[in-house]
């Protein structure tokens, strides 16, 4: 075993990692990563590592919420003798790092991202959390990272990634962030034997081969726009009922409402998680509803999605096929083989029978 | 700013710094100077900032997030143009939360700004050429600013012609100014009421504002129409545009979308690729042929 | 979110601490006793604000709700005597919402001594300043009400999880209902009956069901009757997700008695809808026989026009046989163990499952009894709901939600089981069903003609939680 250095893969036992999260608590860092709470499985900060559940797949709600919260104070106010004082909220400077999320949801908060990093309540956490992904060593019948560019070995967002060997795991670098967070460590950690990182990927190969949706590809986008007003969509989100699971879920969905709570004395100014399933979303005062039906609704988040961001952002999908909506959804609405159907253009013929 | 490299770049600039950040929705407190309603239902607000900050700019067509403290955020357009920049009106009519709240406000309280947001009238490319704004309703408030900017530099557009239609004579926006629009050389100003809406005594039109804009007999002749209305009337009115062989890109609108954060970022108002709070509020009638019909 | 106000008054809690009380009094009767309580110079506590409205037949729940948001410590509510109500009727109707909401706060773990009824006259001065007296003692004893939308310590309960009455029925008995199935629906499109037959098709989660409208014959051949059936497709029948055009639906049991209370309120036309009940054995979640399947013996009622079992279709709703094996109600069960807990530990229980609520209002999505075009929580003047997905948003939403389904709730179980949170709504409102059921005598969904026990009266309901 050499010095090790800069950029060097780590093999860890199970302890190890373990006692890592530990010394990342010890550092008063927070720690947000998969517990099993409730009969869920959920991002939580925690405090202590055996409390963290590092088995293989998705948690009931992607990791988007640590940067860009359910609801978000953007300035208090109060009623001083008739004029509003404003106050910011406190600031919040904890380093935190996503331990143990998907290669998904990693590439689901560079979505975010490209969105969200103009504000700069996100931009600062954004700045001050480090990701560390576990590559995923099997696949939900849900999941098509694959079918829009990513991999269950995915590196995009991912500061560091973590990959499960037979007996414990590779560690791995790949961001200044993550160089950071592994620099300290580097002494007490082993040096990954030749092979051991190509097991991890081979591995992650397998997991990709067992994903058997079809690729959508980018080149599908404007097509996809030109089917806005096919009445295709009608059929296929018929059964929709209107709830916001799939955009509360969803790694990438970034919509927020902005309202006050409180009185005319005192109280916040809130950003709030949205989503284009409401009625209200779009209804004007004057109750005219540009997307006055819930298909309307339904495919503005399918195209939204797989037409109208990639065409303003380089192609890539605003999906990463993380699969949470379509196993989450009361209805089964499957965003991945709406967009198939709607390319196919042909009515959907099972309800059930989708290309997989 | 799709790739995490570039995407940091913002980030990092900001992290460390301790404090408490500032956010862009935060608005800049404005004292209400004047209010006046201008029918039973829409009411105008003339608006001065508290602090002693620059003033507010805009240009005509931009719009600004107006908020009451424990009601919320409304979207308005600036009703004046910025040539009359003293203060920033707006006028609105009570149907939601913020706008009732708004309402019951009085001279010397004080509400939220933050703008302005958006684009604006192309109002440099009308140089030499006639206008015809035609406002329906409350959609008149939106064309005012771009009205005004253009009656405040007279000299340098043609033959305008002011067509303003309101269901009532009682919901006509703006009667107690549009004599002085009449009074300016080369503006001629045509009032309507839809059938049924009008008093004994009612000197202006009488019909649906596209019938009562066919019977002007307006060419398109490089004319430009600036339009603004609830969407019915601008289904209508672009029928009759296509009749009388208006170029779509000679015809302006604004797209009144829900909106929340006037940044592009909340989602609300998403027409296809755009959004209409950067991207709008103003399109012409050519481009929105071209997006999807989610306005 | 903190809200200043409240703050301010926790931290004030010290022992200059006097309770915030608000009252809800009817103008004709209770205002003017504690008029009369004024001038005839009687001293009570200075402790409540009075909020006057015409009738107590005029105070919505949702006032009581509002108060405790904002701040209040205790609440209570008084008109006049049964008999004496100005409007006549007024103080029937309120008694009957009282008992219900009363029943809910309660049930979620509130300190019964904050909230409190009344019933004073004109001429029961007397009578105010000792209520007011008495309600004081009761809010100032349980305290600054400090917790409303958070848990102040962790809940730490676990539920008793029952044995299942009967095993996972047979897949041949399953495919023969499918077969059955299939048949019916094919024949009803073929022959022109309906233009929709509303089932349930495979979904892309393995073992998962989705809803299928069904509009060509060829296309039954898709349906399947399983132990994951379990959408209650009676949510398509009514309000802002009825599917239009004169459709065939399939329901269970459960699903039976949603359609049935819809016939009660009058939002559905038993002409427009072929009711196919089907014979069932019992929902699976997991490996686990649904909760409100173990006192359910699959029967769907006499309201069908078809009833498809595994020995075939029948016209019309003749029994089944298919009788099944029942137990006791698991949700009985652990109500009842949750019921044994101290308040402070249940409501410490509930605040920590509405904690997770994200407000996707997938529960109220699926629910065949939400059928409102436009839903309170959508309404802003006034903002009943928070729209904050936060302790006090989600504590009002989880609060209105199940006080707007109390006597109309059919147990279907389907807002518990889309509920990404794993939030237990099924207890809540199978708990206010059994109030209703043992106060009211009314069983949802069992009388298509019955009128909905909040909506009528008797005068002589029980009325012990009443000054």
């Amino acid at each position: 075993m050499g010095t090790p250095s800069a950029g060097q893969i780590h093999r860890l036992g199970r302890d190890q990692l373990a006692s890592w999260v530990d010394a990342l608590l010890g550092e008063r860092k927070r720690v947000f990563a998969p517990v099993l709470r409730r009969g869920l499985r959920v991002l939580r900060a925690v405090e202590r590592a055996q409390d963290v559940d590092f088995a293989p797949g998705r948690t009931r709600w992607s990791p988007k919420e640590f940067l860009f919260p359910r609801t978000e104070t953007l300035f208090s106010y109060e009623n001083r003798d008739g004029v509003p004082v404003l106050a910011d909220p406190p600031a919040d400077d904890v380093p935190r790092i996503l331990f143990g999320v998907q290669p998904c949801d990693a590439a689901g908060l560079v979505r975010l991202d490209s969105i969200l990093l103009q504000d700069p309540f996100y931009a600062r956490r954004r700045e001050l959390t480090t990701v560390v992904a576990i590559a995923c060593s099997e696949a939900a019948p849900e999941c098509f990272c694959t079918a829009v560019g990513g991999s269950p070995a995915g590196q995009e967002g991912v500061d560091v990634l973590l990959a499960p060997l037979e007996t414990g795991w590779v560690v791995r670098a790949l961001s200044p962030k993550g160089e950071a967070l592994l620099a300290p460590r580097r002494g007490g950690w082993e040096t990954a034997a030749a092979g051991d990182w190509e097991a991890a990927l081979e591995q992650a190969g397998r997991v990709a081969g067992s994903i058997g949706r079809r690729e959508l590809p980018a080149a599908w986008a404007e097509k996809l726009e030109q089917s806005f007003a096919d009445p295709i969509w009608d059929e296929l989100a018929r059964r929709c009922v209107g709830c916001s699971i799939c955009a509360y879920v969803c790694p990438s969905c970034s919509c927020f409402d902005v309202a006050d709570e409180g009185s005319d004395a005192c109280g916040s100014r809130c950003r709030t998680w949205d989503s284009c399933s409401f009625r209200l979303f779009t209804q004007h005062g004057s109750g005219h509803n540009p997307r006055a039906t819930q298909p309307a609704r339904s495919r503005q988040r399918v195209l939204h999605k797989f037409a109208f961001y990639p065409l303003q952002h380089g192609g890539r999908a605003m999906c990463v096929g993380c699969g949470r909506c379509i196993r989450s959804c009361p209805v089964g609405m499957d965003i991945h083989a709406e967009v198939v159907e709607v390319m196919s253009g042909r009515p959907e013929k099972e309800a059930g029978d989708v290309q997989r | 700013m799709s790739s995490a490299e570039t995407a940091a770049g913002p980030a990092r600039a900001a992290a460390g710094t301790a404090g408490p950040l500032e956010s862009p929705l935060k608005p800049r407190l404005m004292r209400i100077v004047e209010a006046w309603d201008e029918t039973p239902d829409v009411r105008s607000l003339r608006l001065q900032p508290v602090d002693d900050g620059p003033p507010v700019r805009w240009l005509p067509g931009q719009f600004g997030e107006f908020s009451v403290f424990g009601a919320g955020e409304a979207v308005f357009t600036m009703a004046n143009s910025p040539s009359r920049g003293e203060f920033v009106e707006c006028g609105f009519r009570a149907l939601g939360k913020v706008t009732w709240a708004l309402r019951d406000l009085a001279v010397g309280q004080v509400i939220g700004y933050r703008g302005p947001y958006g684009n604006s009238f192309p109002v440099d490319s009308w140089r030499g050429k006639d206008l015809v704004f035609i406002g329906g309703g409350i959609g008149t408030v939106a064309l005012r600013a771009p009205l005004q900017w253009v009656l405040d530099h007279r000299g340098d557009f043609g033959e305008i012609v002011v067509l303003n239609g309101a269901r009532s004579v009682a919901d006509l926006c703006y009667q107690k100014e549009m004599p002085a629009w009449a009074e300016v050389p080369g503006v001629h100003v045509v009032r309507t009421v839809d059938p049924g809406g009008e008093t004994p005594g009612w000197d202006g039109e009488v019909g649906l504002l596209p019938a009562v804009f066919e019977r002007l007999g307006l060419a398109p002749g490089g004319r430009i129409v600036v339009t603004c209305g609830p969407p019915v009337m601008l289904h209508y009115l672009f029928q009759s545009l296509e009749k009388l062989k208006f170029p779509p890109e000679d015809v302006v609108t604004t797209l009144e979308n829900k909106m929340k954060c006037g940044l592009g970022l909340c989602g609300r108002c998403n027409v296809g690729r755009l959004f209409v709070c950067v991207d709008g509020p103003v399109f012409t009638w050519a481009r929105m042929q071209t997006l999807p019909r989610d306005y | 979110m903190t809200e200043p106000t409240l703050q301010a008054r926790t931290e004030t809690a010290a022992p200059t601490w006097k309770p915030q009380i608000a009252a809800i009094v009817c103008n004709w009767c209770t205002y003017a006793g504690a008029d009369m309580a004024g001038t005839t110079r009687r001293e009570y506590p200075a402790s409540v604000r009075l909020l006057r409205v015409p009738c107590s037949g005029r105070v919505n729940p949702l006032f009581i709700l509002k108060a405790f948001e904002q701040g209040a410590d205790g609440v209570l509510v008084s008109g006049c005597h049964p008999g004496d109500c100005h409007y006549v009727q007024g103080n029937y109707f309120a008694r009957r919402r009282f008992a219900a909401f009363r029943s809910l706060l309660n049930f979620l773990g509130l300190d019964p001594r904050r909230v409190h009824f009344s019933w004073i006259s004109a001429s029961e001065g007397i009578k105010w300043a000792r209520v007011v007296g008495d309600v004081t003692r009761a809010v100032t004893e349980a305290g600054p009400l400090t917790d409303w939308g958070r848990a102040s310590s962790p809940a730490q309960v676990t539920l008793p999880e029952p044995p299942a009455p009967r095993p996972q029925p047979a897949a041949a008995e399953l495919e023969a209902v499918t077969g059955h199935v299939r048949e019916l629906a094919a024949s009803l499109l073929r022959e022109g009956k309906v233009s929709f037959v509303l089932g349930w098709a495979p979904g892309p989660s393995p073992g998962q069901t989705i809803p299928a409208f069904i509009q060509r014959p060829e296309d039954a051949a898709t349906l399947v009757f399983d132990t994951h059936s379990h959408a209650d497709l009676a949510a398509f029948l009514a309000g802002p997700r009825k599917v239009s055009g004169k459709v065939a639906v399939l329901v269970k049991a459960c699903d039976a008695r949603a359609a049935t209370t819809l016939l009660a309120e009058g939002q559905l036309v038993r002409e427009d809808v072929v009711l196919v009940g089907v014979s069932c054995p019992g929902m699976w979640r997991d490996d686990r026989l649904a909760y409100r399947c173990h006192s359910c013996d699959g029967e769907v009622g006499a309201l069908c026009d078809f009833t498809v079992s595994a020995a075939g279709v029948q016209p019309g709703a003749l029994p089944t046989g298919a009788k099944r094996a029942t137990g006791p109600d698991p949700r009985d069960l652990q109500n009842a163990h949750l019921e044994s807990l101290p308040a402070a530990q249940r409501w410490a229980f509930w605040q920590e499952q509405f904690a997770d609520c994200v407000r996707c209002y997938a529960c109220r999505a699926v629910c065949p009894m939400c059928y409102c075009g436009s839903c309170i929580s959508e309404q802003h003047r006034p903002q009943w709901v928070p729209t904050s997905i936060d302790g006090r948003g989600n504590t009002a939403w989880n609060l209105v939600r199940a006080y707007h389904l109390s006597g109309r709730c059919v147990g279907c179980d389907e807002c518990e089981r889309v509920c990404p949170a794993n939030i237990r709504l099924d207890l809540i409102n199978r708990r206010l069903a059994l109030e209703l059921e043992q106060r009211f005598d009314y069983h949802a969904g069992t009388d298509p003609e019955g009128a909905p026990p909040l909506a009528t009266f008797r005068p002589d309901d029980p009325q012990e939680f009443i000054y």
